[in-house]
C-alpha cells in the first residue's frame, strides 16, 4: 500500500502536506512524566484494547504497536517520516502507537501526553483533516472521559498545548520567495498574526530545500475552525507570494532558471556520491522545474517522498542494509538515480 | 558602521533578533537605541536601570519571594510542586491545573493570549471532569507535605500567595495584573473583617 505521502496531490504546486494535531489525555490516569511503568503499560493496553475496532469508523487498517518492540532504526524512519517528533522517537519509557497502514493516521499512546492523534494528507486540505480528526476523537472520547476543565479546555502535560490541543500545519515549499531580503520580515509579520513559520531541513539559520512549515502558535482562547483558518489564510498568502515572484523571476530570467533545473537534475541523475544538504538543494530545484514546466518527465515524479528517502534513516531501510557515513553518500546517489524518471525526448 | 535608523552616528549596538528561527542583523547608535522599542530589553539602553534587577525580572525569578512561596504548593494527585512546574514548564496532572491555578493563570494569558477555552467540548463522558481543585481543598495534603510546619492554606496562606504574586507583577511591571492581585487580596481581607 502506498503511504500518504506517495500518493501524489498535483492541484496547487507549492503545498507539500497538511496535518492537524490533537493532545487529549484520559481523566484517570496521571500525565505521562509522572506516571510509573507499571501503570504507563497497563493504560497503553487498556487504550488500545478499548480502541481496537477504530478501522470500522474510517476503513482504514491499524496496526498496534509497541515503541520499544521496534528497531531504533525504525524509530528514526518513522521520525523522519513525520509519524511522530524526535522526543517520542528516543524515548526510554513505554509507548503505544496506533498507526494506519498508509501512516495518514497515527495516535501516540503515552508520549508527552495520554494521546497524540494527528492526520496527515497531501496538498492543502486543513478543513478535511479536522473533520477526520474531530471523528477520531469522538470515537476515543465515547470510549475514554477526558482530562477538561471549563476554563482552560482540554488539559495537556505542556502549557503551550492547553485549549484546543491542536497543532495545524501546512508544509510548503517557497524557494524563490525565501531567497529574497524581505522574507525575514514576512516571516515576523506572521508571526504577530499568531502564525509561526519554520524551515524545515538545515540547521541553525541555514535551510536546504526550501520547505517551511506554518503553524499556530496558540492553542488557547481560538475555536479549531478559527486555527484553522488562520493557517490556511497564512499558507494561502505565502503562496501567493511565491508565485508572483517565481513568475517574475521566471519572466527576467528564463535562462537562468532553465539553467538551474537542468543542471541539478543532470547531477541528481549521473552523481555517484551526495550528501543530504545537496540532495536536498537539488531537489528542491527540480522541484521548482517540474511545477514551473521547465522540466518535463517521463512519468510522473513526485519529489517529496525522494526528499524522505533520501534521510539517513529511510535510506537504510530502502537499502536494507546499516550504511556508514561515506556509505550513505553512495547509497543516496544511487537512490536518486534509479527513483528518478527520465527526460521526455532525451 | 553608521547607525542604521540616524545614519549620522557610529553604530555601537549591534542587535540581533531571531523570530521563528530567523535571524536579523541591526546597527544602531546607543542614541537612536534608546529611543526605540525593544520590548523587556529597552531597560538595557537606559544606564540608570539595574541589569541585575532586569535579568532577574525576565527569568521570572523574585529572590525574595521564591523560597516562601514555591516549596509549599504541591499537587496533591502527582506531587509536583510548583518549582517543578516553573523548571520544566510541564504539569504532572489535570489536578495541577486547579492547585497551581492562581499561580500560573498570569503566565498562560501572557503564553497563549487568553485564558479560556473556546473550542470543542468534550461529547462523552463531560460530567466526570468537576474536579477542579481550589486551594482550600488542599489543607489535608499539604500538612504531609512538610510535615506539619505550615498547617492548612487557609485565607492567611492565600493572601501570602497573593501577596507574593502581586510583588512579581509590579517587580515584572505588569501593573493590571498587580491591580487584580491587590483587589483579591483586598476582597479576601474583608472576607475576614466580616467573619
Amino acid at each position: 500500500m502506498l503511504k500518504w505521502f506517495e500518493q501524489a496531490d498535483q492541484v496547487r504546486p507549492g503545498v507539500i502536506s497538511s496535518r492537524v494535531r490533537l493532545v487529549r489525555n484520559w481523566n484517570q490516569y496521571v500525565f505521562p512524566s509522572r506516571l510509573p511503568q507499571k501503570e504507563s503499560m497497563e493504560m497503553i493496553h487498556r487504550l488500545e484494547l478499548g480502541l481496537k475496532d477504530l478501522g470500522t469508523l474510517d476503513g482504514k487498517t491499524y496496526e498496534y504497536l509497541y515503541l520499544g518492540d521496534l528497531s531504533e532504526l525504525d524509530r528514526k524512519a518513522m521520525q523522519e517520516r513525520r509519524v511522530f517528533n524526535s522526543t517520542v522517537a528516543s524515548k526510554k519509557t513505554p509507548t503505544g502507537l496506533i498507526l494506519s497502514e498508509d501512516e495518514g493516521t497515527g495516535i501516540v499512546l503515552n508520549g508527552t501526553d495520554h494521546i497524540r492523534l494527528q492526520v496527515l494528507s497531501p496538498g492543502l486540505h486543513l478543513d478535511e483533516l479536522w473533520k477526520q480528526c474531530d471523528q477520531i476523537d469522538d470515537f476515543i472520547n465515547s470510549r475514554f472521559a477526558y482530562a477538561y476543565d471549563n476554563k482552560y479546555g482540554y488539559l495537556t502535560s505542556f502549557p503551550t498545548n492547553v485549549g484546543t490541543g491542536m497543532r495545524v500545519s501546512v508544509m510548503l515549499h517557497l524557494p524563490t520567495l525565501s531567497l529574497g531580503k524581505k522574507f525575514n520580515g514576512l516571516v515576523a509579520e506572521m508571526g504577530r498574526f499568531g502564525a509561526s513559520v519554520r524551515g524545515v531541513y538545515g540547521e541553525g539559520s541555514e535551510n536546504y530545500g526550501s520547505l517551511y512549515e506554518v503553524s499556530n502558535q496558540k492553542t488557547l482562547g481560538l475555536t479549531e475552525k478559527e486555527i484553522i483558518d488562520l493557517v490556511n489564510r497564512v499558507a494561502q498568502q505565502l503562496l501567493t507570494q511565491e508565485n508572483q515572484v517565481r513568475r517574475l523571476a521566471l519572466e527576467k530570467h528564463r535562462l537562468e532558471y532553465e539553467d538551474e533545473a537542468y543542471k541539478s537534475y543532470g547531477v541528481l541523475k549521473y552523481a555517484r556520491r551526495m550528501s543530504a544538504k545537496d540532495a536536498m538543494i537539488f531537489l528542491s530545484r527540480i522541484m521548482s522545474g517540474i511545477s514551473d514546466r521547465i522540466l518535463k518527465m517521463e512519468k510522473d515524479c513526485p519529489v517529496y517522498p525522494l526528499m524522505l528517502g533520501i534521510q539517513p534513516a529511510n535510506l537504510q531501510k530502502i537499502s536494507q542494509r546499516p550504511l556508514g557515513k561515506e556509505d550513505l553518500d553512495e547509497a543516496r546517489a544511487a537512490y536518486i538515480r534509479t527513483a528518478l524518471p527520465n527526460l521526455q525526448g532525451m | 558602521m553608521l547607525c542604521e535608523r540616524c545614519k549620522i552616528r557610529e553604530a555601537n549596538i549591534q542587535y540581533t533578533e531571531v523570530i521563528n528561527g530567523i535571524k536579523t542583523e541591526h546597527h544602531f547608535c546607543a542614541q537612536c537605541a534608546k529611543e526605540m522599542d525593544f520590548g523587556p530589553y529597552t531597560a538595557i539602553f537606559d544606564s540608570e536601570f539595574p541589569l541585575g534587577k532586569l535579568l532577574s525580572g525576565l527569568l521570572g525569578v523574585d529572590e525574595e519571594h521564591k523560597e516562601q512561596k514555591t516549596h509549599q504548593v504541591i499537587c496533591p494527585t502527582c506531587r509536583t510542586t510548583y518549582e517543578e512546574f516553573i523548571k520544566n514548564s510541564r504539569f504532572g496532572c489535570l489536578d495541577c491545573y486547579g492547585v497551581f491555578d492562581l499561580l500560573i493563570s498570569e503566565n498562560i494569558k501572557q503564553l497563549q493570549g487568553s485564558d479560556t477555552h473556546k473550542g470543542k467540548h468534550p461529547r462523552y463522558h463531560s460530567g466526570q471532569e468537576s474536579r477542579s481543585f481550589s486551594l482550600d481543598d488542599l489543607s489535608e495534603e499539604k500538612e504531609e507535605a512538610e510535615d506539619g510546619a505550615g498547617g492548612s492554606i487557609d485565607v492567611k496562606e492565600q493572601l501570602r500567595i497573593l501577596d507574593a504574586r502581586l510583588h512579581e507583577a509590579i517587580a515584572r511591571e505588569e501593573y493590571e495584573a498587580a491591580a487584580r492581585y491587590r483587589d483579591k487580596i483586598r476582597e479576601l481581607k474583608e472576607g475576614i473583617e466580616k467573619c
